[in-house]
């Protein structure tokens, strides 16, 4: 064989099995979406069928009429937005100091920042809340953003990636050849870092379309739920209504998927040419 | 000279984030763990200093001591699975970039990554069930015996962290693709021509190049793992069947004491055991992970 | 950047950190209830009253129970900008009491729910304290049991068990096996897993029915009640039942959803079961019935926080409204929780839904119990529930009379080490 056919056998393979772990992956999802057509009755049945016997569109209607549901992920758009400009701002210019200019005292804030992230937010939001309230900025995009303006892992992972591929040479010449520390920033450093900070720019914005600790005790008035605390709306005192939460579910993961596609597509492949390096 | 001036630039540019940090993570943390000394119930006005107390109770607290068990086993398990599963997957889809199929892959990949987990934790009840669950199935295919993965004490433990893997899988590869896609083209280039095939290539170059990534990767799965509670929430819940065997994590005791039990204090002192212990795993795997002029 | 420019950036961000900025005026009433079934009963009451308050805004804003604990404590604790009715469970609303976070009532509120025919004494106390009255009584969660009518007659079995022996040996012989003699259907579908007390408050209610409680009240202090022969009779009917005699298990289905695929021939419920199995089993042919002794109530009142007087007194009287009898009747009917309120005629609901019957045809001498009203309650269910799940699965107890009582001690200890924590230990 050649070559070429070796090759090709080789991305065969390689494609099928891919494509077996990605269905396993995506298993219990097909369920879910199974799961929102199905009538109430058809939801006891256990084992649960992949494809309901007997769809009903019933689910979807109701979701859509009944909740506000396409406000809801509106309210987290626009939240995930300005979360994401926040964090992706403030996650680039830390992480690129504290990557290159390693001070002791930038160390120090460093160790900072990564401990801030052990504590889980739930167990600290408390006081945030106090704070937050005591601003008025209940039932509002500004006290949701409160929590979400900076990440630490953001930080971090600018860090790292800063370190794996800049090297320092290239500052020194910059700087030798006269350039200002914000300029190397902008015109060196930023282009170099597209695809650490649009993978970034996606964990990021789906940290915050999925938040739920947070937005329910900020957010108490239904029409200024996103999405997760809408959904928790679905759970009566003892049972879920499971077929109309996977409904809604199911209905908030197209927008989802088309983010992360569009996301992907202009940003994260975007470097895919443009990364040559050296 | 430079030194300095690179330091003061330094320190302005980072202050905004840092007052950012101070004000809706440093200030709200410093008051919790404050509180670790003190004895609330969230809703009196008085908060009475008890010193060490709730650390010495803590220790004795069985409940306590099985969440900080569970949730470090449920924290290295989850790394142990994602951090060699999401590098070798990004390796193989960066491998086949070129495919067509490479956005359904890591689009395929990351979904569940930002699925909410309640709907999609009845599908991990069936998959899991004893009798009628395709696991169970597949293992007695092979020949081995049905597991009652739901409600034994270990295998329950092992269920979250199969969901917790399957959660941070998608994170996982999408840092990694990123990763190699900033990696030097050139090397490579070099080492095929010195005949290294694909897998001696990944082995020897590829994973020593990337272990900035690795220490992210790592760092953050074990500290995602150590703040595990949906996960373990959800299987416990009593939708559509029997509920599954409860497995006590830490961020569940710590709620349950500050909101159910009205133990602020007695929760904050957890936290601090908590942040003790992970910020000393952390610090050792920055330590274990520096390559050679790897920071 | 020209002045118009930036001071239209500025607004901008200032709009958009405002956006979605929900607020509301002096004649705004907001609901938080923690049962997001009941919307449509507060939409009811709300328009009821739209003839004396046109200008009123009814906000009902239901979540999960959990969240809505939550999300309770932290605006209570920080004060209530708009005039809030709360649903809360007595002994939670207790909490808030004792810390002057609810004020009392106002007096036609007081001498509406002190009127001995509008409430019994029961449902009094739990929205009193110390004789003032602070909410209003509303519905309750009540358990009764379920059987399933088809199975109960192929057993050659006629109507319900009705002693705690009788429960026993219906379960053994209504249990159907496989070949190898596990149980396929269970007889008496028992609460044997899941998160939190509500292990626990399902022990509860059997060890009542022998007799027993699992907190003694001693004046104002309490004790652990079961580590005695009561507690010993309810842990071996578990015990026996799980891994003596084998009529149910850890795996098996349980609770609504298996009764509901027949599954399981008989289980103790609150009264939501019946709309839930309308809608899910339709078909299903199935009765309920009153529980030997009595049975566990929790009651859920209303209770008014924040906001103008003005608006207050549109949220009391919101909550005397809520309790009129066509409402209620409305609420047993589409909703299916138990409506506090003496003297409601349900004979239409239960004509045509006679499962309700062993809800609200209650016998004289029926005693209820409720969770007392003390800081450490849910501590106390939660760490006796981690004991029980233990003993559920060890299966030398079997027979072992002196080895469960060693068991219901030890945790009769804790539970008293608790007690004695929260200052409240009885001597």
């Amino acid at each position: 064989m050649s070559a070429t056919d070796r090759a090709r056998r080789t991305n065969f393979l390689l494609d099928v099995t891919l494509f077996v772990i990605c269905i396993l992956l995506l298993t219990p999802l097909i369920l879910l979406i199974a799961n929102g057509f199905k009538t109430p009755q058809e939801m006891l049945i256990w084992p649960p069928t992949l494809f309901p016997k007997d769809p009903t569109l019933e689910n979807f209607h109701k979701v859509f009429t009944e909740t506000p549901l396409l406000r809801w992920m509106l309210n987290s758009f626009l939240f995930a937005i300005l979360s994401t400009v926040a964090i992706v701002a403030t996650s680039a210019l830390a992480g690129y100091i504290i990557g290159k200019f390693p001070f002791r005292t930038i160390n120090i804030i460093f160790i900072l920042f990564l401990a801030t992230a052990i504590i889980p937010f739930e167990v600290y939001m408390i006081p945030l809340y106090f704070q937050v309230k005591a601003l008025g900025l209940l039932n509002s995009v500004g006290g949701l953003l409160v929590g979400y303006l900076v990440m630490s892992f953001g930080i971090f992972l600018i860090r790292q990636n800063v370190i794996a591929s800049i090297p320092d040479e290239l500052l020194e010449a910059a700087r030798i050849d006269g350039a200002g520390e914000l300029w190397i920033f902008w015109y060196v450093v930023l282009p170099l870092l597209r695809g650490p900070l649009a993978a970034l720019a996606v964990l990021a914005f789906f940290q915050a379309w999925t938040a739920f600790a947070w937005p329910i005790i900020v957010m108490t008035r239904k029409k200024s739920f996103t999405i997760e605390v809408g959904l928790a709306n679905f759970q009566s005192a003892y049972t879920v209504d499971l077929s109309l939460l996977s409904a809604a579910s199911a209905a908030v993961m197209v927008p989802s998927v088309l983010a992360f596609v569009l996301l992907r597509r202009n940003f994260v492949e975007g470097i895919a040419a443009s990364g040559m390096k050296e | 000279m430079l030194r300095r001036k690179q330091f003061w630039f330094a320190i302005m540019a980072i202050l905004p984030t840092f007052a950012i940090f101070g004000w809706v993570r440093l200030f709200p943390i410093i008051e919790t763990l404050r509180l670790s000394m003190h004895e609330w119930n969230l809703l009196s006005k008085n908060k009475p200093f008890v010193g060490f107390q709730n650390f010495i109770e803590l220790f004795g607290d069985n409940q306590f001591m099985d969440a900080l068990t569970n949730t470090a086993v449920i924290a290295f398990g989850a790394m142990a699975v994602t951090i060699p599963m999401s590098m070798v997957l990004a390796a193989i889809i960066y491998h086949r970039t070129r495919s067509r199929f490479s956005g359904f892959y890591e689009t395929a990949v990351f979904i569940p990554h930002v699925v909410s987990l309640v709907p999609a934790a009845m599908a991990w009840k069936w998959i899991f069930d004893a009798k009628l669950g395709p696991l169970n199935a597949i293992i007695m295919g092979l020949g081995g015996d049905a597991l009652p993965w739901l409600f034994d004490p270990v295998l329950s433990v092992i269920c979250i962290i199969f969901l917790v893997s399957w959660q941070t899988l998608g994170y996982g590869v999408l840092i990694y693709l990123v990763g190699f896609r900033n990696l030097p083209k050139s090397v490579f280039e070099a080492a095929q021509l010195d005949g290294a095939n694909g897998f001696q290539s990944f082995l020897y170059m590829s994973v020593p190049l990337l272990k900035p990534i690795t220490l992210y990767v790592s760092v953050v799965t074990l500290i995602s793992g150590f703040n595990v509670y949906a996960q373990a929430y959800v299987l416990a819940s009593d939708t559509q069947g029997a509920p599954g065997r409860q497995v006590r994590v830490l961020v569940l005791d710590m709620l349950e004491n500050s909101f159910q039990n009205f133990r602020v204090g007695y929760a904050a002192a957890e936290a601090v055991i908590l942040l003790s212990i992970v910020l000393l795993l952390t610090m050792i795997q920055f330590g274990l992970i520096r390559g050679k002029g790897g920071r | 950047m020209t002045k118009s420019i930036r001071s239209r950036a500025l607004k901008t961000a200032v709009g958009l950190l405002l956006a979605g900025t929900v607020t509301a005026n002096a004649q705004d009433v907001v609901i938080w209830g923690g049962f997001p079934e009941l919307t449509g009963y507060y939409e009811r009451v709300a328009e009821s009253l739209s003839g004396k308050y046109p200008d009123l805004n009814v906000i009902v804003e239901p979540i999960g129970l959990r969240d809505h604990e939550k999300r309770v404590a932290l605006g209570l604790s920080s004060g209530l900008d708009d005039a809030t009715i709360l649903e809360l469970i007595g002994s939670t609303a207790n909490r808030y009491i004792v810390n002057d976070l609810i004020q009392p009532a106002p007096e036609g509120v007081s001498t509406f729910v002190n009127d001995d025919t509008n409430f019994e004494a029961f449902f009094q106390e739990t929205a009193k304290v110390n004789d003032t009255v602070y909410g209003v009584p509303v519905f309750r969660g009540q358990g009764a049991l379920f059987y399933n009518t088809d199975m109960l007659a192929a057993a050659g079995l006629e109507g319900p068990p009705t002693t705690m022996d009788e429960y026993d040996e219906y379960a053994a012989k209504l249990t159907q096996r496989d070949a190898d003699g596990n149980p396929t259907v269970s007889g008496w579908s028992l609460r044997l897993s899941g998160g939190g007390g509500g292990i626990a408050e399902k022990f509860w209610i059997n060890l009542h029915q022998y007799g027993g409680t699992l907190l003694e009240k001693d004046g104002d202090n309490y004790r652990a009640g079961y580590a005695n022969e009561h507690g010993l009779a309810a842990l071996k009917q578990y015990v026996d039942a799980v891994s003596g005699v084998k009529t149910v298990t850890v795996e098996m289905p349980a609770d609504a959803a298996a009764f509901q695929r027949e599954q399981t021939a008989m289980f103790i419920r609150e009264s939501w079961v019946i709309g839930d199995t309308a809608k899910k089993a339709p078909d299903l042919n199935y009765k309920t019935a009153v529980l030997p002794r009595g049975s566990i109530a929790l009651p859920v009142n209303l209770y008014v926080s924040g906001g103008s007087d003005e608006a207050q007194t549109a949220a009391w009287d919101f909550a005397i409204a809520a309790n009129e009898p066509e409402h209620l009747i409305w609420m047993l009917d589409n909703v299916g929780w138990l409506p506090n309120r003496s003297g409601v005629d349900y004979s239409g609901v239960v004509a045509a839904k006679p499962q309700f019957g062993a809800f609200v045809d209650l016998p004289e001498d029926y005693v209820f119990f409720t969770l007392p009203s003390i800081e450490p309650i849910n501590e106390i269910l939660t760490r006796f529930a981690a004991h029980l799940v233990d003993a559920y699965a060890d299966e030398s107890l079997v027979g072992n009379d002196a080895a469960m009582l060693e068991v219901l001690k030890a945790s009769a200890e804790e539970t008293n080490k608790i007690l004695n924590r929260a200052g409240i230990l009885a001597k």
